[in-house]
């Protein structure tokens, strides 16, 4: 069984596209994100990349580690474990689950910067890719790099006030990670000092082992939609355009930190933010769009269970590839 | 309907009160004509309409809450049904329950995560409960005042907020729990010992549990391969896929107010005369819980018991705010209920989790009556 979100989501062409709405042409690539089999389904409401994020200040080592072999020695030189309590007081990279190093989303990232797709020309899956066991076996490499073996249950970093690349200003020490690959909203607030010693990159996957690597700025999108089965798509098509309005979507993300979807939404916070107009630029440069449109929803289930069981060593990068590939497949099937 | 939904709420709101004073007419009348027709007295006959009439708000209610959809998830538990499709359900006859039983290695797991919670939990959460109601039982100063503290939990529930302290609490190098292990165990040097063979009894039982969830046991040997902790280990509770499960456990542990209340209430009737008797004769006071309290007190252990069972087969709450953000490890502690949410409302597979729902209602039943057919080898009521 499966559920695809793409099919199950009304065709709104008639409601918001250009002939009905022209406040569409504000909206920016993010559009296309909320398409499916070529058919608007409903209107993204921000785009939230993933950049690498590096304090200057606590690194050693060149800034940013650029292949694999980089990152696996500058998470090495820059994770500090404290021998009496046996957690981590420093942590080199802090991906967007702290502890297992390894959820779907910095997969799906690490992967595409190798120049990997999700999917085969046929529609299947591409777990079984030289790509994708890269990726898997990198994601095990850097979390044994920054916790040593499973066996030797090292604790994570403790919560900190604030964004983990911060300093807590109740103690003054530093939250502990050198370098977060999140998107904006785990970055420090853009009034922070902290931000003079931040450095903002993409991440740069593994030319050395993959020529096709290319550096990449995963962009997910997150969007609203109109189920098909609603009775009444015409008022959910208002809804949508007044929530997603000029002003609307500029104040929707502006409490996250957010570059908002819609093209002329993109002045206040955003232009006054040297922070985000860095962001923007790396994301025109080197965004790649994610949005699960085209995804079932099992995806990130099938991906984490087996992740899970890569950090404890349950699974290797090969079986977690496998089952991957056996699941994924079977649901898509479905 | 008209285009205003405001408009559109008032009309549902007054359509309902219509609908509940007429069912309410309905099935008065109906009692009435019931009555009647097998020959009761006018006043019989009243009493009828009167009793149904004021039970039908609630009778209808059931009907419209819990039978209608209780009906509609066994009938979508023999289909394939996603919600969000749009497309009618389409008859699969027992195919659900088929994968579910003997292919679904999800569910399998879930199951066996949540066994574990069960066995290890809750008797732990019941012993705690004893101890803490013995404790309250004592006459000492303050006394209303420990009941509430240790009641205050059931209150405040597993609301996210209090769970998101529990994280805190649990962080490995700086929560208070793993804090409080590290200074007894530098200040009585034993106690690190023993808290250590704990720690990897836990493991080795956790990895053994892991392994029957994939049918691979490499972790188990990894953590045999490990041997003795050493010094400085601590339990990696939110942490470790080998802990997730018992930071559930304390968290059940940590709720067991309302077990200890009932057990309170169970001391409270016990004659006293029985212990002052047992005084006279010269019996200790462990003597005295252990041939007398105790006994006694085994209608509310089986009452605590088949609620606990119960409580713990559905057991969602703490799993779905201490771990779903933490998405990589969940696998290690899903329990069948979150399964469940997680088919029916992430998934949108509302036929195969309807069939979920069934299969969990079974085992729950197999459960609770094997608790009642055994009750008589254990449960004593002489004195009540």
């Amino acid at each position: 069984m499966n559920t695809l979100y793409g099919k199950n989501l009304a065709d709104m062409d008639p409601y918001l596209g250009a002939g009905a709405w022209s406040e569409i042409s504000n909206f920016g690539p993010a559009l296309e994100n909320a398409k499916f089999e070529g058919k608007l389904r409903g209107l993204p409401i921000f785009t939230a990349p993933r950049y690498v994020f590096c304090r200057s200040d606590l690194a050693k080592g060149a800034l940013p580690p650029k292949n694999f072999a980089d990152w696996i020695a500058f998470a090495k030189a820059n994770t500090v474990i404290d021998p009496a309590t046996n957690s981590l007081t420093q942590q080199a990279l802090h991906p967007v689950d702290a502890a297992t190093m390894a959820d779907w989303q910095w997969w799906l990232l690490v992967f595409y910067s190798l120049g990997g797709e999700l999917y085969k020309a046929d529609g299947s899956p591409n777990f079984d890719s030289p790509e994708a066991l890269a990726t898997t076996q990198f994601l095990l490499d850097m979390r044994q790099a920054t916790y040593g073996p499973a066996s030797d249950a090292v604790g994570a970093l403790p919560a900190g006030q604030g964004s983990v690349i911060d300093v807590d200003d109740a103690t003054g020490k530093d939250n502990g990670v050198v370098c977060l690959a999140h998107s904006g909203w785990a970055a420090p607030a853009f009034d922070r000092p902290v931000w003079e010693n931040v450095s903002i990159e993409p991440f740069y996957g593994d030319p050395a082992n993959f020529p096709n690597s290319k550096p990449v700025v995963l962009a997910f999108n997150d969007w609203l939609a109109v189920a098909d089965y609603s009775p009444n798509k015409e008022l959910a098509a208002d809804w949508l355009k007044l929530a997603f309005s000029k002003e609307g979507n500029n104040k929707w993300n502006e409490t996250m930190g957010l570059i908002p979807a819609r093209n002329d939404s993109q002045f206040g916070y955003v232009t006054e933010s040297p922070q985000l107009q860095r962001e923007a630029e790396l994301a025109a440069e080197y965004g790649v769009g994610f949005a699960g449109i085209k995804e079932a929803a099992k995806l990130s289930t099938i991906m984490q269970d087996a992740l899970g069981k890569l950090v404890t060593e349950e699974l290797t990068p090969e079986e977690v590839n496998q089952t991957s590939q056996e699941q994924y497949a079977a649901a898509l099937a479905e | 309907m008209l285009n205003n939904p405001y408009i559109n709420v008032l009309i549902v709101a007054v359509l309902t009160v219509v609908f509940i004073i007429s069912t309410s007419y309905g099935l008065g009348f109906l009692a009435r004509a019931i009555t009647r027709a097998r020959g009761a007295t006018p006043k019989q006959q009243e009493s009828a309409f009167a009793g149904y009439f004021f039970a039908a708000p609630w009778i209808v209610g059931f009907v419209i809450f819990v039978i209608v959809p209780l009906s509609f998830s066994l009938y979508w538990s023999f289909t394939d049904y996603r919600i969000a499709s749009g497309e009618p359900a389409a008859w699969k006859g027992i195919e659900n329950y088929r994968e579910i039983i003997f292919h679904d290695l999800g569910f399998r797991a879930s199951l066996v995560n949540t066994l574990y919670l069960t066995v290890i939990g809750l008797p732990l959460q019941m012993g705690v409960a004893l101890f803490l109601a013995v404790l309250l039982n004592q006459k000492m100063k303050g006394e209303r005042l420990f009941r509430m503290a240790f009641y205050l939990p059931v209150i405040l529930g597993f609301n996210t907020a209090v769970l998101l302290c529990w994280r805190l609490m649990l962080n490995t190098g700086t929560g208070i729990v793993n804090q409080i292990i590290r200074a007894i165990s530098a200040s009585v040097p034993p106690f690190g010992v023993l808290s250590r063979a704990l720690i990897l009894v836990q493991e080795v039982v956790t990895a053994f549990f892991l392994g029957m969830n994939t049918g691979k046991y490499n972790l188990l040997t990894k953590v045999l391969e490990a041997g003795f902790p050493a010094d400085n280990r601590v339990p990696l509770w939110v942490q470790s896929p080998l802990w997730t499960k018992m930071s559930v456990i304390l968290l059940m542990v940590w709720g067991c107010g309302t077990m200890m209340l009932i057990f309170l209430a169970g001391l409270n009737n016990i004659p006293k005369e029985l212990h002052e008797a047992a005084e006279v004769d010269g019996a200790t006071g462990w003597q005295k819980f252990w041939k007398i309290s105790f006994p006694l007190l085994t209608p509310y252990i089986f009452y605590n018991l088949v609620v606990g069972l119960i409580g713990s087969l559905q057991i969602f709450e703490p799993i779905f705010v201490l771990y779903r953000d933490n998405e990589p490890i969940v696998s290690s502690t899903i329990s069948m209920v979150y399964y469940l949410w997680e088919t029916s409302f992430s998934h949108f597979e509302i036929g195969y989790g309807s069939a979920i729902s069934w299969v969990i209602l079974v085992i729950i039943l197999i459960f609770t009556l094997l608790q009642f057919r055994l009750q008589d080898r254990w449960v004593t009521y002489d004195v009540y």
